[in-house]
């Protein structure tokens, strides 16, 4: 394109002054509108997955349900499952957090209210952002975060303004909490208040840190343990769901088994222990599979040995015998105690001894058993292909992927239907955990979108009007040039270029005035510490994260409208005939 | 609340014992004169007092069978928990709402119609199963003989064998001359005093004691504290239709 078209073009927007301005300040106008809006659903998006539920469940979390306990949430080997996370994709990961925390009851002076306690971890090395990102959502008015450190006290514990308020409670005062702890047990602990922290959001009201080894120690945790572990990456919107994916397929749980020792009336014997499932279908084909003497039923509480076992060792039904091994994590030994319902001669190995699910995890999950070799699969069970092999317990219950929330809370649901033994594995990530942000984002966009829309064409319909009125007053110029010799695409080019040109000024006008006002906005204090839509806002200040990409394609999309808009009336100019041109006269 | 409903769901089965002790002794005489080994039906009524809430009446219905570990609860108060009700058949435990006619699975440890008691306080659950004698530095039992008020009992302490718990230290202060507990204190981990139960007053039903009266005093938060009454005690064999969860539907019609 010849650059003089430019020029033409440029120069004719200046000839209209006061027209062009107020037709360029409503596109400016209606871009700001876009810019903004669009900043404003990013922001919340941004607030909810990367201020809230990148701290309350990482980007990726993998839970664990003992028993389906949805507040049971116990890891029994914490550095395995870190392990399997970091063999899944190390470079990815930016931090794997462990997620400890329980509802508990609270006593102040004089009054009580409900808290959930939360653990931090300061042991870990963390980076100025992350510090700052911390600052930003804990704003503290007493004392200091990391006071949490501190151990001349009990339990150092930082709570929020408003809890601080309802409780009573300084710094320096004991708090005492009531709790269950990993057990189920009923647990009392005392906090000593060593800070006080102005909350952005509602929902953080109730939060009372400590210390992960306090929080740990007082809800029951062995060092090897842990609660559900959060998984932070570096660019979670491009690898969470790969990475959960990865480590899903890497919890595939092994076959559950304890190696241990026999002791039977003054006898010895290595067997192997394996559970099997309870449910009235597996029974059965358990029943077939063993055929225990005597017609012994199998039932939910049953536990069953060979029948050479029984006769090397002198056990008969109803005997109380007692396998001992060795622990996994400490050099101590566990006894898994049971009594003998019934002796099989099926086509199993004589030194596996198989016992109820229920009774086997109770045993297996309290103490995890050291294995040979660290081999899950001792010479005594069966078979992968043994027709026993699906029927015995794994090591836990591994749950499938979901890809939104729906699909999530169907699965619960579904988990909530049915009585377990085993824990529960879930991997998920938090945009699955919240797709609802997500699609609550996406129709904020469409609703503003369309509405700007609509503005746009009622501009765009005024872009047409004051080009046609343009045209109008220029139709013996257009005679003039044609009859100099400019060609018809030149003409037609001029007018669109002069649309184009205006829509685009005036676009990037909107974009600086859109950036001013988001600024300006976010200056402004907000109160809202009692209204859950604070949770949407920054030390209480609005919160805007303008997309690049969604700026240029608003960008792109209005100028394509004003250039199509445009060209119908920019060919009917260029269609003029030089001769009626001239004619023209008004 | 958990003894009480335990004393009411005490098992048959108990596990044979290493080597008698006193207390072990103590503990199996509490068990043998106060297990039920017939079906059970009793209206229970708990009156909870809480400091900020007031006083809250709960009654319901109590079923038991405990030869396949069945039992229904149905709410009769108060009024927003009437006709709900609680089943549990094996190893399935399910929550009745009567508003949605649903039944969902829910946990042991959850709570019974907005009281303080949980699922896994009706479990049948024997009290040497999950408790053995606490000893001393020196390796000693933990018993000795005391007066309570003008009755002379045995105050002896127990630890918890099992995780799966409310409490895994108690005190019990015992009759000498029958073996009834009087008074009850739980313990949580921390040492921390969290729960004292008075049994007020017993009945004999089928020659077995079953403690109709009892209070639990809340150690924890001062103030708070419930009082359990339980009458119309039925021994006769329970229809198996009861515990079903057509029976709980249509009982809540």
């Amino acid at each position: 394109m010849n650059n003089y078209l430019i020029s033409i073009s440029i120069r004719n927007l200046a000839r209209q002054k006061r027209r062009n301005f107020f037709l360029g300040l409503a596109i400016a106008i209606g871009m700001m509108i876009l810019v903004i809006s669009n900043g404003f659903t990013n922001g919340i998006s941004d607030v909810m997955f990367n201020r809230i539920m990148r701290w309350v469940t990482g980007h990726v979390t993998i839970s664990f349900n003992e028993k389906g306990n949805i507040r049971r949430e116990v890891c029994r080997d914490r550095d395995r499952m870190i392990s399997v996370i970091r063999q899944s994709d190390g470079e990815t990961i930016l931090d794997i957090d462990e997620s400890i925390g329980t509802f508990a009851k609270a006593i102040g002076n004089g009054s009580a209210d409900n808290i959930i306690l939360v653990a931090v971890d300061l042991s870990k090395s963390v980076d100025a952002k992350k510090i700052k990102e911390t600052e930003e959502s804990f704003k503290m008015v007493e004392g200091s975060f990391y006071d949490l450190r501190r151990t001349d006290i009990e339990n150092a514990a930082i709570l929020s303004e408003e809890k601080a308020r309802y409780l009573n409670v300084k710094t320096n005062d004991v708090i005492r909490i009531r709790f269950r702890n990993i057990y189920g047990q009923d647990q009392a602990a005392r906090l000593t208040v060593v800070g006080i922290m102005k909350n952005s959001n509602i929902f953080m009201q109730p939060v009372v840190f400590s210390e992960m080894a306090n929080v740990r120690h007082v809800m029951g945790f062995r060092p090897w343990e842990t609660g559900n572990i959060n998984v932070v990456l570096k660019n979670p919107k491009k690898d969470a769901v790969a990475l959960a994916n990865r480590i899903h397929e890497k919890l595939a749980p092994g076959r559950a088994v304890i190696s241990g020792t026999l002791n039977h009336a003054g006898k010895s014997d290595p067997v192997a222990v394996a559970g099997y499932r309870s449910d009235v279908e597996s029974l059965a084909k358990v029943a077939a599979i063993l055929k225990p003497a005597g017609g012994a039923e199998v039932k939910k509480d049953g536990a069953f040995v060979s029948a050479k076992l029984a006769k090397r060792m002198g056990i008969n039904t109803g005997s109380r015998v007692l396998v001992s091994y060795p622990n996994k994590f400490d050099d101590n030994s566990s006894v898994f105690p049971m009594n003998i319902t019934g002796i099989f001669n099926g086509d199993i190995n004589d030194n596996l001894i198989i016992v109820n699910e229920t009774d086997f995890y109770n045993a297996y999950y309290d103490n995890l058993p050291r294995l040979p070799d660290g081999n899950a699969a001792t010479e005594f069970s069966p078979a992968e292909t043994h027709p026993l092999s699906p029927l015995l317990t794994t090591e836990w219950v591994l749950l499938k992927r979901t890809a939104n929330t729906d699909e999530l809370k169907k699965k619960y649901q579904d988990m909530g239907k049915q009585k377990w033994k085993a824990t529960l594995v879930d991997v998920r990530t938090m945009y699955e955990s919240a797709s609802d942000i997500l699609k609550l984002e996406g129709v904020l966009n469409i609703i503003t979108f369309s509405a700007v829309l609509v503005l746009f064409f009622i501009i765009l319909i005024g872009v047409i009007n004051t080009l046609r009125m343009t045209i109008r007053e220029r139709t013996r110029e257009i005679g003039t040039i044609r009859a100099i010799g400019m060609q018809k695409s030149d003409v037609r080019a001029i007018f669109i270029l002069e649309s184009f040109f205006l829509t685009l000024i005036s676009c990037l006008t909107g974009i600086a005035l859109a950036f001013i006002v988001m600024r300006l906005l976010s200056l402004i204090p907000l109160e809202m510490q009692d209204n859950p839509m604070g949770m949407l806002l920054i030390q209480n200040r609005l919160h805007f994260v303008p997309s690049f990409a969604g700026i240029v394609f608003n960008l792109l999309l209005i100028l394509c409208l004003a250039v199509v808009t445009a060209y119908f009336p920019a060919r009917r100019a260029a269609d003029f005939s030089p001769a009626n041109a001239l004619r023209h006269y008004e | 609340m958990k003894y009480l409903l335990t004393m009411l769901a005490c098992a048959v089965f108990s596990a044979p014992l290493a080597a008698e002790s006193r207390v072990t002794a103590i503990l199996k005489s509490i068990e043998d004169q106060m297990k039920m080994k017939t079906d059970i039906k009793a209206n229970v009524t708990l009156t909870q007092q809480k400091v900020e809430q007031g006083t809250k009446l709960i009654e319901m219905v109590y079923f038991r069978r405990d030869s396949d570990d069945s039992f229904l609860i149905v709410m009769q108060s108060p009024e927003n928990e009437k006709g709900n009700g609680y089943l549990r058949a094996g190893e399935n435990f399910w929550m009745y709402r009567k508003n949605t006619r649903t039944f969902q699975h829910i946990n042991r440890d959850e709570s019974i119609g907005g009281s303080d008691a949980k699922g896994d306080d009706f479990e049948q659950r024997n009290l040497t199963e999950l408790y053995a004698p606490a000893l001393d530095s020196q390796g000693v039992e933990i018993i000795s003989d005391e007066m309570l008020g003008k009755v002379p009992v045995y105050r002896l302490e127990i630890k918890a064998i099992v995780n799966d718990v409310d409490y895994p230290r108690k005190i019990y202060w015992v009759r000498r001359d029958n073996n009834l507990i009087l008074k009850e204190e739980s313990y949580a981990l921390s040492g921390t005093l969290m729960q004292t139960v008075y049994f007020v007053k017993y009945t004999v039903v089928d020659g077995r004691y079953v403690a109709v009266k009892h209070i639990y005093i809340d150690e924890f938060e001062k103030g708070n504290k419930t009082i359990v009454d339980i009458s119309n005690i039925l021994t006769s064999k329970l229809d198996s239709s009861i515990f079903t969860k057509a029976y709980l539907e249509n009982l809540s019609k």
